[in-house]
Parts: C-alpha cells; sequence; structure tokens
C-alpha cells in the first residue's frame, strides 16, 4: 500500500521532471554534435523511489541517453511482466529468489562483467550470493537483513534472541511480517535449522512455536509497520534493516538487533532480461551506480546501506555512524539467504493460512 | 429498434472484452495446473476445486459467510431507520441527506481505512481523549481484533444499504398508508402490513450490495484487522501474489462468484413470494 503511494507521488515526480525537462535539453544537441546517432533510450524497470533522481539525470546527461523508468509493486508482477515479453526492459530489479527463479525460466541474460568492473568493489558476501551462484546474471543493488526492532520505553533489557519475542510480558504487542517467508524462517533459525528447510518435521515444528506466539501478535504488517514502531503501538517484532532506518530517524526510542541465532539477508539486484534492447547501455548503466563517488550519492538518497566499499571515503559521518546501518552491515556474515523453495512452496502456504485461520 | 443496438453496442463490447472473456479465462485456469514456479499449464483436472473442500479451506468460507451474513444484518438494522428517516424528510432536506451518506465515497477507501486505524489505535484520537478526560488510564486495545473489522466493514458497505431503501421507501404510494389508518390500523400495524413488504425490494438490493461486497474484502482485515484472520479474499490474494498459484486461486474466485449468484436466486425467489403477499395486501386496500 506504502507503494502505490509512492507510485502516485512518483508519477506525479515524472510529470513535474517532464515540465521541468524542456528548458535544458534544447541546449544538449548543440553541446555533442559529435554524436550523430540518435539519442538512445534505456529502458528501466524498478521499485518505486529506488534511485536518486539526480543521480539517474547526471547518467542521461553523462551517456546522452534517456531513461524510462517505470515501476513495479512486486516481484511477481516484475515476473508476470517479463514473462509476457510485451514491455521490453534494459534493465531490471528482481529480488533474490526471483533471480533464481527468472534464471530457471531463462528469462536473464547473462552478464559481460567486463563491462561492470565496478561490481567488483560489492562487499565479498554480496558477490555471487546463493541465489545466483556463477554472479554472471545478477549485481546486488539494496540489501538488508530482517532483525528484531523494539521500542526501549517498553523493553527495558534489549532482546538478544527470537525466543524473546515468545515472552509474556510482550502479549498483544508483537508486530511480525506479512510474509510467509519471513515468519517461518525466523521461526527456523529459533530453533537452529536451515532458513529455507522444506522438512516437514522442521515445519511442523515451525508451526508448534508460532502457534503458541500468537496471543503475543497486535498484528501481521508489511507496508505500514513502520507507523506501528514510531506511533509506540507495538512494542518489539520482527522488521528489515531498512525500515528500522527510517524509523529510528522518527522516533528514537527504537532499537534494531540482530538475534544470536542469526537471521536471513534479502537483496534486490541488477538483471537484465533475455532480449533486451539496448545491453551495452544497460550494463555502462549498472556499472555507473557502483561508481563509488556515484554510489556514495545514491545510497544516501534512498537511505539504505552501500554495498560498496569503496564509497566509504564519500559518505558523510551522519550515514556511516547510524546505528540500525552498522548493525545491518555488522551481521551480513551470520546470514542466510532467501531461497526459491519450489514446490514446497504450497507447504508453506498451507502452514500460512492454518497460522491465519488458528487451526 | 435497430438505433437502439447500435445505442448499446458500446457498452456489450465493453462488457464482452473486459468481463466476459477475463471470467472465461477465469474459468479456464482453475481447471489447469502449475509448475513449481507458477506457471500455469493446462493439463486439465479438478484437483483445485477438490482442494477447496477441504476443512481448512472450508472453514475460512464458512467463517467468510458468517461476517458477511453479520454485516449484512446489521447494516439493514441501521441503514433501515436512517433511510425511513431522511425519506420523511421535507423535500428540501432529503438531497442534502443523501449526500451526506455519500460523502464518504469521495475519499478513496484504502485512505478511509488509514484514518481508522488513526482513529482507533493506541495513540489515536479516541484513546488520547479518553485518556486526557481521565476515564481510562491505559489506551484501550480498539484495532487489530474481530470488533474492529465487524466496524470497518459495516462503515464501509452502510451507504449501499441505505441508498436502494431510500428509493423504495420514497416511492412508496402513501395513500396506502392513509387508507389503512382509515380503516383502523395503528401505525405500527400499517408499517408491518404495509411499508415493510413493499419496500422489501429496496432491502433485498441493498442486501446483495452488501453481502456480495462483503465476501469479496480483504483490505479491511488486512488494514483494521492487523490481518490476523484469513477471510476468502485474503486466501484468494495469496495465491495469486505469494503462493503463485493462480489455478487454485481462480478456482477459489470461480466457487465465491458461484456461490454469490446462488444466495441472490434464493434470495430473490424468497423476495418474490414475499412480493406475492404484497401485492395481495396493496389489492385487499
Amino acid at each position: 500500500m506504502k507503494r502505490i503511494f509512492a507510485l502516485l507521488f512518483c508519477s506525479l515526480l515524472l510529470v513535474l521532471t517532464a515540465c521541468g525537462g524542456p528548458e535544458k535539453k534544447p541546449a544538449e544537441p548543440q553541446k555533442k554534435p559529435e554524436k550523430a546517432e540518435a539519442q538512445q533510450t534505456l529502458n528501466l524497470f524498478s521499485w518505486a523511489d529506488n534511485f536518486d533522481p539526480e543521480v539517474l539525470a547526471d547518467f542521461e546527461k553523462k551517456f546522452n541517453c534517456k531513461i524510462n523508468y517505470d515501476v513495479f509493486a512486486n516481484n511477481e508482477e516484475l515476473l508476470a511482466k517479463i514473462q509476457a515479453g510485451g514491455a521490453r526492459y534494459d534493465v531490471i530489479q528482481p529480488s533474490d529468489y526471483m533471480v533464481t527463479t527468472m534464471l530457471k525460466l531463462n528469462l536473464l541474460e547473462e552478464m559481460d562483467m567486463s563491462k561492470i568492473p565496478n561490481a567488483k568493489n560489492l562487499i565479498q558476501d554480496l558477490q555471487a550470493p546463493a541465489y545466483d551462484p556463477t554472479g554472471k546474471h545478477s549485481v546486488v543493488y539494496t540489501w538488508g537483513i530482517t532483525g528484531i526492532a523494539y521500542n526501549k520505553k517498553f523493553v527495558k533489557t534489549p532482546p538478544t534472541s527470537w525466543n524473546d519475542l515468545w515472552n509474556p510480558a510482550y502479549k498483544g504487542r508483537v508486530v511480525l511480517l506479512n510474509d510467509v517467508r519471513e515468519v517461518i524462517s525466523f521461526a527456523m533459525k529459533k530453533n537452529g535449522y536451515p532458513l529455507n528447510s522444506v522438512k516437514e518435521d522442521h515445519l511442523a515444528k515451525c508451526m508448534k512455536d508460532l502457534r503458541a506466539l500468537s496471543p503475543n501478535i497486535l498484528a501481521y504488517d508489511t507496508d505500514t509497520i513502520k507507523q506501528k514502531f514510531i506511533a509506540e503501538e507495538a512494542w518489539i517484532g520482527t522488521m528489515w534493516s531498512g525500515d528500522a532506518y527510517f524509523s529510528f530517524k522518527e522516533n528514537k526510542n527504537i532499537g534494531f538487533i540482530v538475534p544470536k541465532e542469526g537471521t536471513g539477508i534479502w537483496a534486490d539486484c541488477f538483471a537484465i532480461p533475455k532480449g533486451a534492447k539496448n545491453k551495452k547501455l544497460a550494463e555502462e548503466f549498472i556499472n555507473y551506480l557502483y561508481d563509488p563517488k556515484v554510489s556514495a550519492k545514491n545510497y544516501e538518497y534512498i537511505g539504505y546501506n552501500d554495498p560498496n566499499i569503496k564509497a566509504a571515503p564519500y559518505h558523510s559521518d551522519e550515514y556511516k555512524n547510524d546505528p540500525i546501518l552498522k548493525t545491518a552491515r555488522d551481521y551480513i556474515g551470520n546470514s542466510e539467504w532467501t531461497e526459491d523453495v519450489g514446490d514446497a512452496i504450497a507447504l508453506y502456504d498451507r502452514c500460512w493460512t492454518e497460522l491465519k485461520t488458528g487451526k | 429498434m435497430k438505433n437502439g443496438k447500435l445505442l448499446i453496442a458500446p457498452s456489450m463490447l465493453w462488457l464482452g472484452f473486459f468481463f466476459v472473456i477475463p471470467m472465461l479465462i477465469v474459468v479456464a485456469v482453475s481447471f489447469a495446473a502449475r509448475t513449481p514456479y507458477g506457471q500455469v499449464v493446462f493439463e486439465w483436472n479438478l484437483n483445485n476445486y477438490i482442494r477447496f473442500l477441504e476443512p481448512l479451506y472450508l472453514s475460512i468460507f464458512a467463517q467468510t459467510l458468517l461476517v458477511a451474513l453479520v454485516t449484512t444484518v446489521v447494516t439493514i438494522l441501521m441503514g433501515y431507520p436512517l433511510a425511513y428517516y431522511i425519506a420523511q424528510l421535507p423535500k428540501r432536506w432529503q438531497q442534502p441527506g443523501l449526500i451526506l451518506c455519500m460523502i464518504p465515497f469521495w475519499i478513496n477507501f484504502l485512505i478511509r481505512s488509514y484514518a481508522w486505524v488513526i482513529i482507533l489505535r493506541a495513540q489515536g484520537v479516541l484513546n488520547t481523549f479518553f485518556m486526557k478526560m481521565g476515564f481510562i488510564d491505559q489506551p484501550l486495545q480498539l484495532l487489530y481484533n474481530e470488533g474492529a473489522v465487524m466496524l470497518g466493514m459495516i462503515y464501509s458497505l452502510l451507504p449501499f444499504m441505505i441508498l436502494p431503501i431510500y428509493v423504495s421507501i420514497e416511492q412508496l404510494d402513501r395513500r396506502l398508508l392513509e387508507a389503512a389508518s382509515d380503516l383502523g390500523a395503528p401505525p405500527f400495524t400499517a408499517f408491518r402490513k404495509i411499508t415493510l413488504p413493499l419496500t422489501m425490494p429496496g432491502v433485498a438490493a441493498g442486501t446483495i450490495l452488501v453481502f456480495i461486497s462483503s465476501l469479496g474484502m480483504f483490505v479491511v482485515p488486512d488494514v483494521m484487522g492487523g490481518a490476523k484472520s484469513a477471510l476468502v479474499g485474503n486466501l484468494i490474494q495469496n495465491q495469486f501474489l505469494s503462493a503463485r498459484d493462480w489455478p487454485f486461486g481462480s478456482a477459489l474466485s470461480i466457487v465465491l462468484a458461484a456461490l454469490s449468484l446462488l444466495l441472490i436466486i434464493l434470495y430473490y425467489r424468497a423476495i418474490q413470494a414475499q412480493n406475492g403477499g404484497a401485492e395481495n395486501a396493496k389489492n385487499l386496500a
């Protein structure tokens, strides 16, 4: 739902920038007469609000092209559009497990990594991740981990383990992400099982634990979970590091930890779909965004952890010392990727339905 | 007559393209299978409908029907007196009265749901007021429970009940009531024997609008109910957005649509029988 607003806002922005555009543009063709070929277009398909608009504008200027930025609201929508093939895009941003799915469906182009030298600047843990073992079809763009957010006013001892969510003192005060994979993942981790386990006995134990957790649950929420923490309706719960970063800015009582049992990590990546018309420009674009100076500017704007090691000198102290971004950086090695569970998604869905019906 | 056909051609084409064809696709998909990666493969089978018969899914349907039933009954009990009141007002006040009922539609439904969250939450308008007045010293938990879901449903669907009932009361021939009064019927008897039966078509229309709408509702349980319970609408949404099981989602939609249709038919039959009675009353009067 947040994304609907973001989308509306984006289209408004697009209209505004479109209105502002013509004043600058006529000057450019005269400046670069040597580029006789027609202006290229980069068709970008991504989440709303995922880039600093200035960074996009700089790229357009530098490479004499036009970026056509379309947005999707979830991975399934992205998959459906790419499968339909009707709209051709040059750069897309699937999440981790969706990269696997698209690879299996043969929808992704292999990237020429020699054209994206800046991708080597990525944190080691983010290179060749489990969902794309060769690392040739995707590059991590934004990433984050799931941890426990809590309000220091009500939760006096900082939580250290997933078990702390079960504390009876938090009756009716726990908020969980409204997502089957997220909920089952932390139950798996609590029990020391692999994050992506599809074993029936593991799932059964998780379900037993989660049913026992239900008196503590205030709500399941993904889109407006930040508001629940900021307005102090929720005392403690699972949250993505990116959302925790924003919540902390609004309410300084909010803390964020990574449980000792470990957690899940996710990433939205760059990828090039099969049949992209402008693969070369797409690679230039991806490379450009990992330029240390560019990425510093871009990530400060979007508020996610910069995966680019070389960008550190260009980041502000405020960004570097942010406690929540730091927590996420420190625990990156302690986390597992969410992988596509294939056929077992049906088992997961059944557990989810049972959980919601109290069966 | 030829001109008439030309006039309805655009709407027929519209319905054909955007209603009938998509509906047929949904029917087809509901008999298909899926691959682990969510692709629909047309290997015809009944598995999706058989799966629906599992107690887990039947219980969600039962729960949804119950919520829809309660919503409908409460909106009738609240909507009828209000519609009656508006219809009784002097002509120049009726229009503003109706507009007041419709004003909420000027604002997007999703935004109105969040408005309720702001009113009802722990630090919300209502709790802050009660705390300041000293009625309570701990915020009341007004949200994320079944009561909040019911409130949201009734709130959002009440206008659909009021409007058709208003129309039927407004069209009521007042001379019938005068006749009843002349013949010695006390006001309540006249209401029960004449007004109520003759305004039943309005109640029926309202009931169908409210009942069908509440069967498919999924925003209210998510936003005001904290997504803690699943109604059929949420179940269908999950099949499409997270479980990647379009065939099962389609089958659930078809079952829901068939069920709605069945209930409408039964309801109209019952009303027609009632109306027969009303016609008799009219003839007698």
